[in-house]
């Protein structure tokens, strides 16, 4: 009997071992652990056995029972969700997996919403202005008189003699610091215009603009500052980046930052024209014309401003090289970023 | 601006490679724009020497060429008219590629054989001049290559200079950029003393009547001068930067120009009536034809030159045609003058009309630059023309300013770079480029410019100087330090970025449109012709027709976007786009700038999901009227909301299909609305599926107050649910039985929707079967069956009463 039992259990091991699906494994239990199964059929005829031997054999048969309940049991599990397409039915984890995909933000919005968090996370307020501005904003307070050589950097799209698409998201530091007096930090995104277009220009784009003054502020704390941005916006703590002498009528002195060339790092493509350079910011320490314009005292207060392209970061961080697909909203280019 | 490298190196000695000097000049502010490596590609066509010419014996024009490369003779076919026999020109052997693309090959000419092609400077690339093939110096030999024949091999390198820098607007004054920081002395053209012009005892007179507007006017006069082709040399120095040679005299002004900056003049003077100048601003209506044959209407503001009659040039941008130096002039009087920047400049605008000439004088030229210059192209004329210098001459200065002395603070100087210089080095920085530096006291110096720097009027722009030329590398990197505060954001800025959020979790995707449309747009909408949306702000000058206007709506940009993207096979659109709208403001300046959150969806109704799982259908308008209540929802709005649909007072405009138009109100304010785009409407815009739009007030909706957020207990006892099926007539909206649930006053009512809505043979035409599901709370005790039913009751008898309806299966 003990041995019948023991045979019994390691039939049944065996067969376990060998068993794929939940189906052979069901059929499997009915066949020893069922209710006419071999092992009941093994149990009836306990009553045979003498009476001093039925209280141990009785006791291994529960055990082996058990035993092999728990091994049907871990086996189940084992097989719940190996199952295949072969064998059909709802549980073929192969199938996509139930979600209506998410659209996404325009890669250009995704540019200026990150840059302008860096700045935030600096203590600088967003603020916004209007795209139909004042020639007198634009230009005039800006340094640039009528007749400035300067106005050839900008062509500009005019509604009448004194009103014009904002050519640059500059105009924000008048409108700021007309309303506020320092100390002031300011960050100006949004849609400026020119008229050109081709392959690397489009008649309209994105500027974020930012400006700081207060007492003592130095050429360095602007070196400062955008070294810092530049770190967190191409996620490079060691990003090399130059300054170089330039001119804006608004500020004085003027400088273009380029840094080290994401794409080939510093080795010469065509992006970066074979320099290892890219540039990517036009800054300086606000001229004290333009103080003068908001009446800020320039002996008393010192600040700088920059201003960057939101295209062209973006273009360099995708890899994009032609500026006219941002605008034709186009969903195999929308859905890359 | 242009120069070549050989150029640049008459006037200084420069052995640093050509990357070291272009980065150097970069990082000086002389941004390089590119560098260029000239006729390096016309190294494979070499000299040949034409030993023998013969007539063509099928071709009247053509001629067969013995020539020779070395030591074969073999025979080409030329066309040129000045083939002979002795001539040194160049050949393009076969297998050779011309610059414009050709590759000569061994050919036969109207049964000649012709081995290689005699190049005119056209023919490779050098000048326009095709009148025949090249004649090159005897100093070039058989076999030689054209360039190293030539000494063309050069490296042009382009500056992009800012406005700033008028005094690099020549190759002189890049010479001495370098000069400066390779610390060595220029050695320039005019090296003699300038001759004293008084005026006395020539035959001719100047009169400057506006000093304000030229300071200064040198004029000489030159005799028996041969106007004809400049030697190679000349011809080389423009070419090589791009400028086109013209004649002997036009090419010395020309040169002359490039390399002081000064721009010159040079008249007829036999056309100069009266034998005088007379410099002044013009008269009401006059006119003149400037040299390039356009007819030129001036008004008092221009600045003319003329002779005793009339106006012979507008000063500073172009001569006139009347004065004009020809193939047969003699004698020549030269003008070099300096005029007022901003004068020249308003001309130029005026007239557009810009030259080399008012692109320097607009920017401002050194006002001692105009002798030398003067000088310069003097010797140039008697030596490359014959022509005999008058001795003496003219040279007004009357508006000439002498330099003012600029005081500059060496610690201010330190504040703003962040930089601790003492006065002996800033003084140093700013002596290496000619200015003058004295020392008042120990924080304070007094610096003079040279002439050519008239960009330089204020302390700052010293201090500029001090940085660029201890160079920004050098200025160390450090943090302002600034009192903490909290900024105050822009306000909308965050609900935009959450609704933006919210959409694109929907599948909707963000387009970016151009803030000006094409005004068409408002017929292809079928907007009515008095509607106030067609009042648009109109751009003077915009790029093309399809944008003129400033957007009055969101909607025909994203319409586009749609036919873009189902014409590329992209047929399941879900589009979203936060921007501006612009309408006139009457007696304001500006216009309004009103941001909106506008939305498409055409197609599918879950892009790019499973078909597995998701079907393929397609949306509809309760996709728009979802997404809207969702926003509002979302904005704490939707109590405040009012919603009006097939409302007889309310007419949906041309674009939107009537009986799709729903509209959004909070109070009186329209808050936005939704629709189905009208189907000639779509066709106008090239869509051939069903579209759906909403489009919402942002600025209005950041202004609302939300509802604010409280808490109530959560229930203690079970709901009770009851449905009702009421067959009520086709005109009864099924929103409203719902609202009228809602609104019934019954405690314990605690929410209701609709759950279908039947229509069929069962209950017959013109009804239909509205089933909605009620829930019944009590916030006190367990309901009944008992207290249920008698509310149940009571809202069935209302719902009958007030929709003429009866319930479906009654019983």
């Amino acid at each position: 009997m003990e041995q019948e039992l023991r045979q019994l259990q390691t039939e049944a091991e065996t067969k376990l071992a060998t068993l794929e699906n939940q189906k052979d494994l069901e059929e499997v239990r009915v066949r020893y652990l069922g209710r006419k199964g071999l092992f009941t059929g093994l149990l009836r005829r306990l009553g045979q056995v003498s009476a001093e031997e039925r209280p141990r054999l009785g006791k291994l048969a529960n055990e082996i029972k058990e035993e092999l309940e728990q091994k049907f049991n871990a086996k189940k599990s084992e097989l719940v969700g190996s199952d295949t397409g072969a064998t059909g039915g709802r549980d073929d984890l192969s199938l996509p997996g139930r979600i209506a995909p998410f659209g996404r933000l325009h890669p250009v919005t995704q540019i200026m919403d990150e840059v302008c968090s860096i700045f935030v996370d600096l203590g600088f307020a967003v603020a916004e202005g209007p795209d139909v501005e004042l020639d007198f904003y634009n230009f005039e307070a800006l340094n640039i008189p009528q007749h400035h050589p300067a106005r050839d950097m900008h062509d500009t799209f005019y509604i009448n003699d004194s009103i014009l698409l904002r050519t640059h998201t500059s105009p924000m530091q008048i409108r700021a610091m007309e309303m506020e007096k320092p100390p002031l930090r300011i960050i100006a995104p949004g849609k400026v215009y020119r008229c050109d277009s081709d392959i690397t220009h489009t008649p309209m784009f994105h500027q974020v603009e930012g400006f700081l003054v207060d007492r003592k502020v130095s050429f360095a704390d602007l070196k400062g500052v955008l070294t810092v941005f530049c770190q967190k916006m191409f996620d490079e703590k060691d990003i090399r980046l130059r300054f170089r002498p330039s001119f804006f009528p608004f500020t004085e002195p003027s400088a273009e930052v380029d840094i080290g060339c994401v794409i080939c790092r510093g080795e010469g493509c065509r992006v970066c024209k074979q320099t290892g350079w890219l540039e990517i910011l036009g800054a300086g320490m606000i001229d004290p014309e333009v103080f003068k314009m908001v009446d800020y005292d320039p002996e008393e207060f010192s600040g700088f401003a920059f201003g960057l392209g939101m295209e062209r970061i973006a273009m360099l961080k995708y890899g994009i090289d032609d500026i006219r697909l941002f605008y034709e909203n186009d969903l195999r280019f929308l859905n890359q970023f | 601006m242009k120069f070549t490298l050989n150029w640049l190196k008459e006037y200084i000695d420069l052995d640093m490679p050509v990357d070291a000097l272009a980065d150097k000049l970069t990082m000086l502010g002389l941004e390089v724009d590119s560098v260029d490596e000239l006729y390096r590609e016309l190294d494979a066509v070499k000299v040949a020497k034409i030993v023998n010419v013969k007539p063509h014996p099928d071709a009247d024009r053509l001629t067969l060429c013995d020539v020779t490369v070395g030591e074969d003779t073999f025979q080409v076919v030329c066309g040129a008219p000045n083939a002979r026999p002795g001539l040194l020109t160049p050949i393009a052997l076969p297998g050779t590629v011309l610059p414009g693309g050709m590759k000569v090959k061994k050919a036969s000419i109207r049964g000649q054989e012709s081995s290689g092609m005699l190049g005119s400077e056209k023919d490779l690339g050098i000048s326009e001049d095709h009148a025949g093939i090249m004649e090159l110096p005897d100093t070039a030999t058989p076999g030689q290559s054209l360039p190293e024949a030539l000494t063309l091999l050069d490296t042009l390198i382009e500056v992009d200079l800012t406005p700033n820098r008028p005094d690099c607007t020549s190759v002189i004054g890049i010479a001495r950029e370098v000069a400066g920081f390779t610390n060595q002395k220029m050695d320039l053209p005019v090296k003699n003393d300038l001759p004293l012009l008084t005026g006395e005892e020539v035959p001719f007179s100047v009169e400057v009547l506006d000093p304000e507007d030229c300071p200064r006017y040198a004029a000489r006069l030159l005799k028996n001068a041969t106007i004809g082709p400049s030697p190679w040399w000349l011809r080389k120095r423009l070419l090589s930067v791009g400028l086109r040679p013209i004649n002997n005299v036009v090419d010395i002004t020309n040169l002359v120009m490039l390399e002081y900056g000064q721009p010159l003049h040079a008249f007829d003077f036999h056309r100069l009536g009266g034998g005088k100048i007379v410099v002044r601003r013009a008269r009401a209506n006059e006119d003149i034809v400037t040299l390039d044959g356009e007819k030129r209407q001036l008004d008092d503001k221009v600045l003319l030159i003329c002779d005793a009659e009339k106006p012979v040039a507008v000063a500073g941008v172009m001569g006139g045609e009347n004065s004009e130096v020809s193939d047969s002039t003699r004698d020549i009087l030269l003008e070099s003058a300096c005029f007022n920047p901003l004068s020249i400049r308003r001309t130029a605008r005026q007239l557009n009309l810009g030259t080399e000439a008012s692109y320097r004088f607009e920017r401002g030229v050194d006002p001692e630059v105009a002798p030398i210059a003067m000088e310069r192209a003097v010797q140039l004329l008697v030596e490359l023309t014959g022509a005999e210098v008058v001795p003496n001459g003219y040279d007004c200065v009357a508006g000439i300013k002498p330099p003012e002395t600029i005081t500059l603070r060496v610690s201010r100087t330190n504040d703003l770079l962040g930089l601790q210089l003492d006065a002996t080095e800033v003084a140093r920085c700013l002596e290496s480029i000619e200015l003058t530096v004295s020392r008042a006291d120990a924080d304070t110096l007094l610096v003079t410019p040279p002439s050519f720097r008239i960009d330089l009027e204020r302390e700052v722009d010293l201090i500029e100087e001090v940085a660029r030329l201890q160079g920004y590398d050098e200025i160390p990197i450090t943090m302002p330090i600034v009192p903490m505060s909290f900024p105050e954001q822009q306000p909308g800025l965050e609900l935009r970025k959450k609704l933006a959020a919210m959409l694109v979790s929907q599948g909707f995707f963000e387009a970016i449109n151009y803030s000006f449309v094409d005004e068409t747009y408002f017929d292809r909408l079928q907007l009515k012709s008095d509607d106030p949306v067609r009042t648009a702000v109109t751009l003077l000058n915009p790029l093309s027709e399809d944008q003129k206007i400033m957007r009055t709506m969101m909607l025909p940009s994203l319409l586009q976007n749609i036919a873009r993207n189902t014409s590329r096979q992209n047929n399941d659109v879900k589009l979203f786009e936060i921007g501006k709208v612009f309408h006139p403001v009457a007696d304001a300046p500006l216009p309004s700038e009103n941001v909106r959150l506008a939305g498409v969806i055409s197609g599918s109704r879950h892009p790019g999901a499973s078909l597995l799982h998701f079907g393929n259908t397609q949306v509809d308008i309760y996709d728009c009227k979802g997404m809207v209540e969702a926003i509002l929802q979302e904005v704490r709005l939707t109590k405040a909301v009012s919603v009006e649909f097939k409302n007889e007072s309310t007419t949906a405009p041309g674009y939107i299909q009537p009986d799709s138009y729903v509209i959004y109100r909070a109070g009186e304010t329209l808050l936005g609305y939704i629709g189905q785009i009208d189907t000639e409407v779509l066709k106008s815009f090239g869509v051939k599926q069903d579209v759906f739009f909403f489009d919402l007030d942002l600025d209005l909706i950041t202004k609302r107050e939300p509802t604010p957020k409280s808490f109530k207990q959560l229930p203690k006892f079970p709901a009770v649910n009851r449905d009702i099926a009421l067959i009520v007539p086709e005109a009864v909206a099924s929103g409203e039985l719902l609202t009228a649930v809602l609104h019934a006053d019954e405690a314990l009512v605690e929410s209701a929707d609709i759950f279908d809505v039947y229509r069929g043979d069962a209950i017959g035409s013109g009804l239909k079967s509205v089933a909605l599901s009620l829930t019944y709370r009590s916030v006190e005790q367990t309901l009944d069956d008992k207290t249920v039913n008698k509310v149940h009751q009571r809202l069935i008898k209302m719902l009958e009463d007030r929709f003429q309806g009866r319930l479906r299966d009654a019983g």
